[in-house]
């Protein structure tokens, strides 16, 4: 007799070989529009509040002690600290309002997350520190 | 005489074995560098030695897991995408990773621009001030974007699941979300080891 190999098995349970059809309700588009306008408004937050610190020594000094009011090693840090939580109470903060008002509502992701995007083209560009040089001696008057 | 080979069931490792073997690997490392390696001399002589090592070695996993993360978004984006929970995985380890380089970029910070001469800030000022004022707050500011878009993309995927394969625009932001993520941690770790090959803290 010649031998015989038998294949092994393969249990679908225990391997993964791709992606099933989701049973589940349909979460409405909202929900996904609520966290990328949140993300992009922490950043624009981030990028415009960078613009001012630049501009104006007071408003500077506000923003590091807004860090300094809860950061670890703010004083070291600088105002960088201050931005960065201002950054995250618009992105937190507008994710709870944004969430709260849109979860319910199928929204159209494709218009919206175009709208994610040049947000985020603002913020990058206003992140370049010639560029946020430049408007900071515009607003201060220099 | 037959051979007959019994049916037998394949298992793939679990997460957890996975993850014991990789704590394993590096804890293994790890003790036989500090019982046997000057450790101190490899951290350096600055005093900002510590957290630029902790800093440099999460921005080194991140830049990692963005790579993978890069590569199983694209596969998202064309719909070609076999490995989703890995992905949804991925996501928040990225997420992970982007919070903790963050946090050890803070306290490194302090370091960089110390009120002192040998600071590397006010080396750079001193002495090539463009890497300052224009290529290292650039990466400071940008390497702060990929928290919230990490994390989104974490979000998406948890919350809506595998609705995200089935709908065209939530499967393209998802990816681009990861591609832009990729982007901003990039260009600060590129900035980054540049900057620390220059004038370590």
């Amino acid at each position: 007799m010649t031998p015989t190999m038998v294949e092994p098995k393969l249990k679908e349970k225990s391997i993964e070989v791709a992606w099933t059809p989701s049973g589940r309700a349909p979460v409405p588009g909202g929900v996904a529009v609520a966290a990328f306008l949140a993300a992009m408004l922490g950043m624009l937050t981030l990028a415009v509040v960078n613009v001012f610190t630049a501009a104006s020594k007071g408003f500077n000094a506000w923003v590091h002690s807004v860090g300094k009011l809860w950061m670890p090693g703010a004083e070291g840090i600088g105002p960088y600290s201050g931005k960065e939580t201002l950054a995250l109470v618009a992105w937190i903060g507008t994710w709870i309002v944004l969430h709260v008002i849109l979860r319910k509502k199928d929204v159209e992701i494709s218009r919206w997350f175009i709208v994610f995007l040049i947000g985020v083209g603002v913020a990058t560009t206003l992140i370049w520190p010639p560029v946020f040089e430049h408007l900071a001696e515009l607003i201060a008057g220099h | 005489m037959s051979v007959m080979h019994e049916p037998h069931e394949m298992r793939e490792a679990s997460t957890g074995s996975l993850v014991v073997v990789v704590v394993i690997m590096i804890a293994s490392a790890l003790a036989f560098t500090l019982m046997t390696g000057p450790f101190d001399k490899l951290l350096g002589p600055g005093a900002g030695a510590l957290p630029a090592a902790l800093h440099g070695l999460i921005a080194f996993l991140y830049l990692f897991v963005g790579t993978i993360g890069l590569y199983l978004g694209w596969r998202l984006m064309t719909g070609h995408i076999r490995a989703f929970a890995d992905l949804q995985l991925l996501a928040v380890v990225a997420a992970t990773f982007s919070l903790l380089a963050i946090c050890f970029g803070n306290w490194l910070y302090i370091y960089y621009r110390a009120p002192i001469t040998d600071s590397p800030r006010s080396y750079f000022v001193k002495n090539i001030p463009e890497v300052h004022k224009i290529f290292f707050e650039f990466k400071e500011f940008g390497a702060l974007f990929t928290l919230p878009l990490a994390v989104c993309a974490a979000f998406i995927l948890w919350r809506y699941g595998l609705q995200v394969v089935e709908r065209k625009w939530l499967r393209y932001s998802v990816a681009v979300l990861f591609g832009l993520a990729f982007f901003y941690l990039v260009v600060a770790f590129g900035l980054g080891a540049a900057v620390a090959k220059l004038k370590p803290a």
